[in-house]
């Protein structure tokens, strides 16, 4: 144990002088969360409502998360001060059952998975930004999907369901999207 | 953290509260600075960054392998790639030291005794090992060959490894752990990867890989690597013979053939040599014994393929996979043994919250082998089959925040012919950060080819030397047994986890066990051999299934980010076992609680990142005393530095076991293999993505 004590010393002063000095530094890793909050700020941005969407022009953006959150306090941070186009953003904790058109964007949450065409069902003809993170969930409907690959966040686009929902996506978001095309109703 | 002794002198004492000062200092900042009210100060605004950015930011590995964890009834641990990279593993059981709860420990270059919740061995027969779905937990003595086991680290994905049985969904054998080695999908390993290494133990390391596509569905790689181990020392400092050196090449295909079928064929061929010095018993006067280095060859191969289809409301996966193994070792055995596998798995999602889960299985295996005085296996030559078949539901209530789950494996093997295996489980969420799981579990060891049919001569005792006084020298051997039965375990078990913080989270798993009709070598008549001139007499302890007891443990593991750069693990292990012999039971050795398993374990890791993409890393372990083996308790540090010059070139430095100049940390049983000493190493390399 003798050798232990110096080397042990010297190896939790280097470790914690290092660390002091990292937390000054940009991070290049983050949490999932905090960047799939960020992709959401992006699609607010680059995607368009049909002009009866909004009551008024500085009427807020309202984004619902069904089912388990994720994010935590997270994404309340993030967007809490943050405008698109003079709209604030209001964030609302939902559950099934409640009234979810009255939001424009919807981030569905993995619990939802086993009654999502009942969520989507419930939308249908909504100018609601349906967004989720579960595989398959851009096939089912969801006009966007997050997925992590390669410890990296993509996601996916569903035309279909964003011509339905009567949305505009950008094509600079179409660009970088993978783009799904909707199943078909029944089992192959 | 900081261990302080009555014998500190009094400067260390100093310098420790300094530190202790220095500690208390940076984490009161790192708290203010990361959940303050006033915002993340050290968290990049993802409002200012392009969607180009944020699709190049790294996801930490935190969150996935909670996400994977938080769901599971069962004291799982995921060891995840950065994990691997990180700590600067070498081989397949550098990186299972860090699981809490598993014991590993090296007995020579090549050779591991690796286990879980107790009974650990060079042949420790109660851990099921699966690489990408195909078991390499070999029939012939229920065990697994470390030696042989080996993929491009580099390449995998994860290693999950689950203490506790697992035996419903991966059937008998799973008794005290199942460890699941699951490499990158072909899609994930595009492009070239060159690696180069060289350290004081491992003479030299190489490996590359090359992963493509053909249209836009399918993808392969192909991959070849070698290693080359210097032999270490014996524990008089004097030069052994356990060098090793293996090659091994494979490929592996993944394509999306239709949209609701994916399929996947991987195979890996390889050619390994291992050195060792073994004792052997011999009828040559005057020492009976003779110890010598031997060379020893092992070569195979595997193929595997696996459909899988998903249809709306369920999904099916049918898998198929051959394998082949050599085994030559001169003077003591040798062995040519193919598996042949089918398992066919359907999951089904019923109603909102229910999901059934079944499957069948069918196995053959042929089994030949070629005698020795030391090791003989009858018969010669076995073919056996097994069958399988599984069932398991999963039922979600109060709104899927309590699951319970309840299967059950049955299997017909040749030996014992048919076992059940049943399980319960319940995991309930108590709050969005905890939950509690529970589970009894009923899990089977069935016999091993050699637990049936071995004689292995383990010793000579002299003529004339007392007490026995025998005028012959008399070989002590131990015999399998057609009546050798299954080895049985129910298990209770339970755990909890909390992400108590956004930056902390605990995971804590206890068990007991009670094992019944596990192995004992029950002592039977001497037989004199040699027919008209008596030469030898042989001492037979017959393989039966007198022992009992119970185990019990805890296993807590937590972790800590402190800064987004920084992050500290740690876990400990306590293990508590009573094995002990039945009363008619005459096995002569001595019952020793905890035998060769270590009481405690704990292992403290810090990962820190720094600038210019450099990653640091510490490891400090304890393991205890092995008390029927003599094996002394040890300290072991090591520390790991990853740096990235450029995104396409990584360089890589270690420094493992750096307290100790050497140590032992176990001694082999059944096969006398010379233990040599586990040194303090250093190993760098570098490697090259295209």
């Amino acid at each position: 144990m003798r050798a232990l004590r110096p080397i042990l010393v010297i190896g939790i002063c280097l470790s914690l002088a290092l660390g002091a000095s990292a937390q000054t530094l940009d991070s290049s890793d983050s949490s999932e969360y905090l960047i799939k909050a960020g992709f959401i700020y992006n699609f607010a941005k680059l995607v368009g409502w049909p002009s009866g969407a909004f009551s008024q022009p500085d009427s807020p953006i309202v984004i619902g998360i069904l089912g388990t959150d994720p994010f935590g306090t997270i994404i309340d941070r993030i967007l809490s001060d943050k405008k698109i186009d003079a709209r604030r953003f209001v964030i609302k904790r939902l559950k099934w059952g409640m009234d979810l058109k009255d939001c424009d964007i919807l981030f569905i949450g993995s619990s939802e998975a086993s009654h999502l065409e009942e969520v989507l069902h419930s939308l249908r003809g909504t100018p609601v930004l349906t967004i989720g993170e579960t595989p398959g969930f851009a096939k089912r409907g969801c006009i966007i999907n997050l997925t992590v690959e390669d410890n990296k966040v993509r996601f996916e686009v569903n035309l279909d369901a964003a011509k339905q929902a009567d949305l505009n996506i950008s094509s600079r978001l179409l660009a970088l999207a993978k783009i799904v095309p909707q199943a078909t109703a029944d089992a192959r | 953290m900081l261990s302080t002794r009555r014998h500190n002198s009094g400067s260390i004492t100093l310098v420790g509260r300094v530190l202790l000062l220095g500690v208390l200092t940076i984490c009161q900042t790192a708290n203010v600075l990361a959940d303050g009210p006033g915002g993340p100060q050290n968290v990049p605004d993802v409002t200012t960054m392009s969607l180009e950015d944020l699709m190049n930011l790294q996801v930490t590995s935190v969150s996935k392998r909670t996400q994977k964890v938080a769901d599971a009834a069962a004291a799982i641990f995921v060891i995840t790639q950065d994990d691997i990279r990180r700590i600067g593993a070498t081989s397949i059981p550098d990186a299972l030291r860090i699981v809490p709860g598993l014991e590993v420990a090296q007995i020579d270059e090549n050779k591991w005794a690796i286990g879980s919740r107790g009974f650990n061995g060079r042949f420790d027969d109660k851990l099921l090992v699966l690489i990408d779905g195909r078991s390499v937990y070999t029939p012939l003595f229920s065990g697994v060959y470390w030696n042989v086991q080996d993929v491009m680290l580099e390449d995998v994905d994860r290693i999950e490894v689950i203490r506790g049985p697992g035996a419903t969904l991966w059937g008998a054998n799973a008794v005290d752990g199942v460890i699941n080695i699951i490499t990158k999908s072909a899609k994930n390993t595009q492009g070239g990867l060159l690696s180069a290494g060289a350290g004081s133990q491992e003479a030299t390391a190489e490996s590359a890989r090359y992963g493509s596509k053909i249209k836009d569905n399918t993808y392969y790689r192909v991959y070849g690597k070698y290693f080359d181990w210097y032999p270490s020392i014996d524990s008089t400092g004097t030069m052994a013979s356990d060098g090793w050196h293996q090659l091994r090449s494979g490929f592996r295909v993944d394509s999306n053939v239709a949209t609701a079928d994916s399929l996947t064929v991987q195979g890996d061929i390889y050619q390994d040599n291992f050195g060792e010095t073994l004792t052997v018993p011999s009828l040559t006067p005057p020492t009976y014994s003779s110890t010598y280095p031997n060379n020893n060859d092992m070569s195979g191969g595997d193929l595997l393929g696996r459909w899988n289809h998903s249809f709306a409301r369920s999904s099916t996966s049918l898998q198929m996979y051959y394998d082949h193994s050599n085994l030559l070792f001169p003077t003591i055995f040798s062995d040519h043994e193919s598996v042949y596998d089918v398992d066919f798995q359907h999951d089904i999602h019923l109603g909102e919250t229910q999901e059934l889960v079944w499957g069948l299985g069918y196995r053959s295996i042929q089994d030949n082998n070629a005698s020795t005085f030391t090791v003989a296996v009858q018969p010669s030559q076995s073919s056996l089959n097994q069958y399988s078949a599984f069932v398991q539901d999963t039922l979600g209530f109060f709104n899927s925040r309590m699951q319970v789950t309840v299967g059950s494996k049955f299997e017909h093997n040749p030996f014992t012919g048919f076992e059940f295996e049943p399980n319960v489980r319940i995991l309930g969420t108590l709050t969005k950060e905890q939950t509690v799981w529970a589970a009894v579990s009923r899990a089977v060891r069935t016999p091993a080819i050699t637990e049936e049919g071995l004689q292995l001569n383990a010793g000579v005792i002299p003529p004339n030397v007392p007490p026995l006084n025998s005028p012959l020298p008399v070989v002590e051997s131990i015999f399998g047994s057609t009546q050798f039965g299954s080895e049985d375990l129910i298990a209770y078990e339970a755990g909890y986890r909390v992400q108590a913080t956004s930056s902390v989270s605990l995971d804590l798993a206890t068990f007991y066990n009670y094992y019944t009709n596990l192995r004992s070598a029950e002592p039977g008549t001497p037989i004199v051999e040699g027919g008209a001139t008596p030469s030898y007499v042989v001492l037979p302890f017959v393989a039966s299934n007198k022992m009992r007891g119970g185990s019990w443990g805890v296993e807590p593991f937590a972790e800590w980010r402190i800064l987004p750069k920084w992050k500290l693990q740690g876990s400990y292990s306590f293990l508590q076992m009573n094995i002990h012999k039945d009363p008619t039971s005459q096995d002569p050795t001595a019952d020793l609680p905890n035998g060769e398993n270590p009481r405690n374990q704990w292992n403290f890791r810090s990962s820190l990142d720094l600038p210019k993409h450099i990653e640091q890393d510490l490891m400090l372990r304890y393991v205890d005393k092995l008390p029927s083996l003599n094996v002394p308790s040890y300290y072991s540090l090591d520390l790991h530095i990853g740096w990235n010059p450029l995104p396409q070139v990584r360089l890589s430095f270690g420094g493992n076991d750096l307290l100790n100049s050497q140590h032992i940390e176990f001694v082999p049983d059944f096969i006398n293999t010379l233990p040599t000493e586990v040194r303090r190493t250093w190993f760098g390399s570098v490697a090259w993505t295209f």
